[in-house]
């Protein structure tokens, strides 16, 4: 999937440039930066939640599945949240199942905690195949092992749908683990992209090179 | 004072035919200005919160403007369209309850689209960008947005009849408080109090305090349900 170059700018700053690039089905793309290099702002755009400054940058026709950082609950049980993409309830609960939230089905959304909510989330957005899955920090709010169970559900999902998935994260360590190629954002930037070991054990570039060795990498 | 409250709560428990009356129009009025009110304020207010258009800002200021009008001015407003100097004489309106209604429309509307339009500008861009996520449509992303405003517009009701049904200004400048026609409570409260007789006022005052605090009431109940 070949997504075009874009530039997205608020009240007349240009907050991100990016080149064109691809995405291949069946990867995982990390995508890591410090804070404010516009990692949420390409999810954003991308899923088509923010208009870019001019063009597509996602070719048409592509079934896109966005996990926000902030994902909204409603005002409904769990269940009937994560139904709303698929009414599948049999697919509903495996997912719930693989995420530990089957005990939670007919609790109201709204009244979840934050990790609980994060995980029904996780859960929704995972109903429906997709082309490409953009997932903005879905593990931020987590525990260990919520985290792990997610992780691994991103795995499964990946193999079902033969989906790319753009992964977001501010976890090194999640990138590691997870992710088949990484981007590394920089001042709005992408600095550099390229296989995980490569980035993150030999960057190229000197803003990777300086954040990892701030990070202790 | 002692004596003129126990003649109105003798007034209230004897079912007084004015007394009754003055309830009857009382509520016919409320009821029907908060509930039109409802219907016109509820779409205002989710479109104004939910949409981003050059221009909504001019129009939350204006809203919150007339949010602020006071009765009398949208009183003497509705006089002069519909007195015999006005473009609308010929509807022969003025003084009934249903220019009543009117005019409590127009000051009750504002406050019903402000508080809709407070609640889904805060929740808005939140349920957009989750539906849109999962890919659901344009029209199944407005209809999950007006389930969850379930509780504000029953908040935004209750809070319409309130002013409704406590408000003095408008409905006494076009509906004239005529005896059996178009007196309510709180224009009879006024003119039995002017006239001395502070039972019949007493009464309504109750009547008046009474509903005041179970709408309250209410309206607390549905803040906790929202409050989760």
């Amino acid at each position: 999937m070949r997504i075009g170059s874009f530039t997205k700018s608020y009240a007349g700053r240009t907050v991100l440039e990016m080149p064109e690039f691809t995405l291949d089905g069946g990867m995982i793309y990390g995508v890591i930066s410090a804070n404010g290099s516009g990692k949420s702002t390409l999810a954003k755009v991308l899923a088509g939640a923010e208009p870019p400054d001019g063009g597509t940058p996602v070719p048409e026709g592509v079934r896109i599945g966005y996990l926000p950082q902030k994902s909204y609950a409603f005002r409904m049980s769990v269940q009937a949240n994560i139904c709303l993409a698929s009414g599948d309830q049999g697919k509903a609960m495996d997912r719930m199942r693989a995420l530990g939230i089957e005990h939670l089905a007919r609790r109201r959304a709204d009244r979840l905690s934050g990790g609980e909510t994060a995980r029904m989330a996780a859960a929704r957005v995972m109903m429906r195949p997709c082309d490409l899955l953009i997932l903005d920090e879905p593990t931020a709010s987590m525990d260990m092992q919520s985290t792990a169970l997610t992780e691994r559900l991103i795995q499964d999902f990946r193999r079902e749908t033969g989906c790319a998935v753009l992964l977001i994260t501010h976890s090194l360590g999640q990138a590691g683990r997870l992710a088949d190629r990484i981007l590394f954002l920089s001042r709005g930037r992408l600095a550099e992209e390229g296989e995980r070991e490569q980035v993150l054990r030999r960057p190229k570039h000197p803003d990777t090179r300086e954040f990892l060795d701030f990070c202790g990498v | 004072m002692q004596t003129a409250l126990e003649k109105a709560l003798e007034l209230i428990l004897s079912g007084d035919a004015q007394l009754k009356n003055i309830l009857a129009v009382t509520a016919r009025m409320s009821l029907s200005s908060s509930f039109l009110a409802l219907l016109a304020g509820v779409p205002l207010g989710i479109w104004l919160g939910a949409c981003r258009f050059r221009g909504r800002g001019a129009l939350v200021i204006l809203n919150r403007t007339l949010m602020g009008m006071p009765p009398v001015v949208c009183g003497l407003l509705f006089y002069l369209l519909f007195s015999g100097v006005g473009p609308f004489r010929g509807l022969r309106l003025l003084f009934t309850v249903r220019i009543m209604v009117l005019a409590q429309v127009v000051l009750i509307t504002p406050l019903v689209t402000g508080s809709m339009e407070s609640y889904v500008s805060g929740i808005a861009g939140a349920v957009r960008e989750t539906a849109a996520g999962l890919g659901l449509s344009g029209g199944r992303t407005f209809l999950l947005l007006v389930n969850e405003c379930r509780y504000p517009i029953c908040s935004a009701y209750l809070l319409a009849f309130a002013r409704a049904i406590a408000e003095v200004g408008a409905v006494s400048m076009v509906g004239g408080a005529i005896a059996w026609k178009t007196n309510v409570m709180t224009t009879a409260i006024m003119q039995y109090t002017n006239r001395g007789d502070f039972s019949l006022g007493i009464a309504l005052g109750l009547i008046l305090l009474g509903l005041s605090l179970l709408v309250n009431t209410l309206i607390s109940l549905v803040q906790r349900g929202l409050s989760r």
